[in-house]
């Protein structure tokens, strides 16, 4: 083949074609029809020592964010996401209320996976319509960055809109995190992360 | 109606004259709704309104805030509940994640066999399709909303939220769905798509040339790909209806003051309306045309500007925000100096638009740093003036040069031997043409680039210019043909996507979510959008000379 047909051929049919016989309606792959549920599992994950800002511009260390002290419970968004996101971030603003009102101090941590789009100032106006108190805080960074905290926590899909609805706990340093993937109501956070900590 | 009011408002007959406008929108509405469906009960145009209101604001007919809850999850309310959200503008839906969000369309609730559309769902998936469903009626459809229970006693995803409305608000959606992308895009004809391309005046030949060359060279080939294409149509794949129009490019060549060209692009339009606008080039403004394409409902791609407007709009979409983002990224870098800080930022610029606009932007950034920012006009075009501009600095300045290359190459001239300030130069501008910069001024000059660097910046440029090569077009303008290369590949992406779906706005949803999905053809590092966002690239380097002469990054990437 030619260079000229063979560039033609890559160039414009790369997104066309599909070897795989199809017919109207006969596909139907990737389209969610179950009921509400999630799915849990157990994981360790090293943590990427990598340098993050904060919604307040702070720069800090990614690692000794999570390793405070206080448990931890996070989730990857971006402000720009229109669909899931809002619902994620409700669901810790609820949570964060529960929380306090068990007297819980758990450290909620946000991971923004457009770093480049939600500056800290962007995700400190985020946060505020939230309603994030001082306990959840909200973390961006370079592109670089924010791809290894993603794949760290094997949450990265290649591109933002590829991303799904994960949310990460871990009772102190050292444990595992508990990884719980799908729709879950604030009492479902709640009562996976009270489980968790009556862990030994 | 009265047209009388309608023509001529005064104060006096203020709120008569709104009324009755609104009433002549309403006519028009549901005219446009009768020549274009005659079947389906038409909707009053009132009906439809508060479905729009509904669907795009979240504000229900009493005012009151939309309200949908989820089973499992969070409620959701107002301009957050707002049907717009996720299934957008078009209503032809997205895909978050692994959870798509399914086109509500007329056309695709009420589909039977004979009339069905197809959309793609899973621009990762080429072979995902929308499904095929019983056709919606209005009491289904009520259900579905109500109870996200489907047509098809399916229990819908719990991110679709429950929304009580009333039969009155229900009617209302319909009605707004019914019309909603329910006619294709001024601009597709039966076997032609439409495109146009704008050119400002004052700019220089020779990238017009390499810009209009590219692309009636692009468009040839896609042209020819699609004969041999639809000639094959023996693959079932073949059948899906997808645009086989012939893509057709016209230049629209502005002239004269800025003031007039609103004019210019309404006859040219008038003339031959297009699907989209594709490139684009002006070394002065675009604001008259990114007017004219939020005003016409035009999708307008990625142009190749210096200072596109600060205000975003829906349609027009930019590469970057230009020498405003340069501006951004350079105050940023000087205030993260510490103690090598400058005492004064002298900027030296044109007095034209850019020139204003850059230094504009810089004064802005730089406010409330210790920083001292003096602004130096560069007139006339004598070594002197330059001269002038230049004279005074000490070790303690910093210099900015919003200066394109015709000033430029003068600056060795007008500056002393050896440079005493640290010298910026702007990327945009400057155009990767750094042959003024003499031998002893190296140490001290820097670029702010907005482009990639080095090898990955050889990587990424490749394909252009193993297609340039293959074509034999001229490469005048490395970074800036790159911009309508990758353009050019990245509509062939977004219509195969859209299918036969023309719709305008869905055009532009779909660059919204695909632009990182692409891999990058372009001088840029990385090129993202989302929902909202209207600028692709967000960042710069801040660039210095190698002793090859090469530019390597000073800087990380700065992301103002
Ligand atoms: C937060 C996101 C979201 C919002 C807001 C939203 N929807 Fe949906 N909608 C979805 C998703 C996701 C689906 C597909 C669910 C599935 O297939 O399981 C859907 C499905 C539907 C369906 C079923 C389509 C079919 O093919 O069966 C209709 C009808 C619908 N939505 C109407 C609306 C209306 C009307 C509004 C506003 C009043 C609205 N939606 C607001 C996410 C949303």
């Amino acid at each position: 083949m030619s260079l000229r047909a063979a560039l033609t051929l890559i160039i414009f049919f790369a997104a066309f074609f599909s070897p795989r016989p199809l017919l109207a309606g006969e596909s139907n792959d990737g389209q969610k029809t179950d009921a509400p549920e999630y799915a849990r599992a157990l994981a360790n994950y090293d943590t990427p020592d990598v340098a993050v800002i904060r919604q307040d511009g702070k720069k800090l260390s990614f690692g000794k964010e999570l390793d405070d002290g206080r448990p931890v419970i996070l989730n990857f968004v971006f402000v720009s996401c229109s669909a899931i996101c809002p619902m994620l971030s409700h669901l810790f603003s609820k949570v964060q209320t529960k929380l306090a009102k068990d007297g819980q101090k758990a450290h909620m941590v946000s991971i923004s996976i457009d770093p480049e789009n939600d500056t800290p100032a962007k995700l400190a106006e985020y946060a505020k319509k939230f309603g994030a108190g001082s306990d959840w805080n909200f973390y961006t960074g370079t592109r670089e960055v924010s791809i290894a905290i993603q794949k760290a926590f094997n949450a990265y899909r290649g591109d933002k809109m590829n991303h799904t609805s994960i949310i990460l706990m871990r009772a102190k340093p050292g444990k595992p995190w508990l990884r719980v993937e799908g729709f879950l109501s604030p009492d479902a956070v709640a009562r996976e992360y009270h489980t968790m900590l009556q862990q030994p | 109606m009265d047209p009388q009011s309608t023509s001529f408002p005064d104060t006096q007959r203020q709120s008569s004259w709104l009324l009755s406008s609104r009433r002549l929108l309403c006519f028009w509405l549901v005219t446009l709704a009768l020549v274009a469906r005659a079947e389906p009960p038409v909707a009053s145009s009132e009906d439809v309104e508060l479905g729009r209101r509904i669907y795009m604001e979240g504000i229900l007919p009493s005012g009151e805030p939309l309200k949908g809850k989820r089973q499992e999850a969070v409620q959701v309310e107002g301009a957050e509940a707002a049907c717009e959200t996720c299934h957008r503008r078009s209503g032809m839906g997205s895909l978050e994640g692994n959870i798509v969000i399914t086109p509500i369309t007329g056309r695709f609730l009420f589909a039977t066999d004979e009339n069905r559309p197809l959309a793609l769902v899973d621009p990762r998936a080429p072979k995902n399709l929308t499904r095929a469903h019983t056709p919606y009626t209005e009491e289904s459809l009520a259900k579905v909303i109500r109870e996200g229970i489907d047509v098809s006693d399916r229990t819908l995803s719990p991110l679709m939220p429950q929304y009580a409305l009333s039969d009155v608000e229900i009617k209302a959606v319909l009605a707004y769905l019914r019309q909603l992308s329910s006619e294709v895009s001024p601009g597709v004809g039966d076997e032609t798509l439409h495109f146009a391309t704008i050119v400002a005046p004052d700019v220089d030949p020779k990238q017009r040339e390499a810009m209009v060359d590219m692309m009636r060279t692009a468009f040839a080939q896609r042209n020819a790909s699609q004969k041999v294409y639809s000639g094959r149509m023996r693959m079932p794949i073949d059948l899906i209806p997808r645009t086989l129009r012939n893509w057709k490019l016209t230049v629209w060549e502005l002239q004269g003051a800025q003031e007039t060209w609103g004019t210019q692009l309404a006859e040219n339009y008038q003339r031959e309306p297009v699907f989209a606008v594709i490139s684009g080039l002006s070394n002065t403004t675009w604001a008259p045309v990114h007017s004219f394409c939020q005003q016409e409902k035009l999708p307008c791609l990625f142009p190749s500007v210096t200072l596109p407007p600060a205000e975003t709009a829906f349609y027009p979409l930019y590469y970057s925000r230009g020498v405003a983002l340069e501006a951004d990224v350079l105050a940023k870098h000087l205030r993260d100096q510490g103690k090598n800080t400058p005492r004064r930022l002298l900027q030296v610029y044109r007095d034209n638009k850019v020139g204003r606009g850059a230094s504009l932007a810089l004064t802005e950034a730089m406010k409330g740093s210790e920083i001292q920012v003096e602004n130096r006009v560069l007139y006339g075009d004598e070594p002197i003036e330059l001269k002038a501009a230049l004279k005074g600095l000490s070790s303690k300045d910093a210099v900015m040069l919003w200066l394109r290359p015709a000033d430029l190459s003068a600056v060795n001239k007008a500056a002393p031997k050896q440079l005493p300030a640290v010298t910026y130069v702007s990327g945009f501008l400057a155009a990767d043409n750094y042959d003024f910069v003499p031998k002893t001024w190296k140490s001290h000059v820097r670029v702010v680039y907005p482009y990639e660097l080095g090898a990955k910046r050889q990587k990424n440029v490749a394909a252009m210019k193993e297609w340039l090569k293959t074509w034999q077009l001229p490469l005048v303008d490395e970074a800036f043909q790159t911009e309508v290369f990758f353009n050019l590949l990245f509509l062939t992406d977004l219509t195969s996507q859209i299918l036969d779906n023309l719709y305008r706005d869905y055009l532009v949803e779909r660059a919204e979510d695909m632009l990182s999905l692409d891999s990058n053809v372009s001088a840029y590092p990385h090129l993202s959008l989302a929902r909202g966002q209207r600028f692709a690239s967000k960042g710069a380097y801040i660039a210095r000379f190698a002793p090859d002469g090469n530019l390597v990054a000073d800087s990380e990437w700065i992301v103002p």
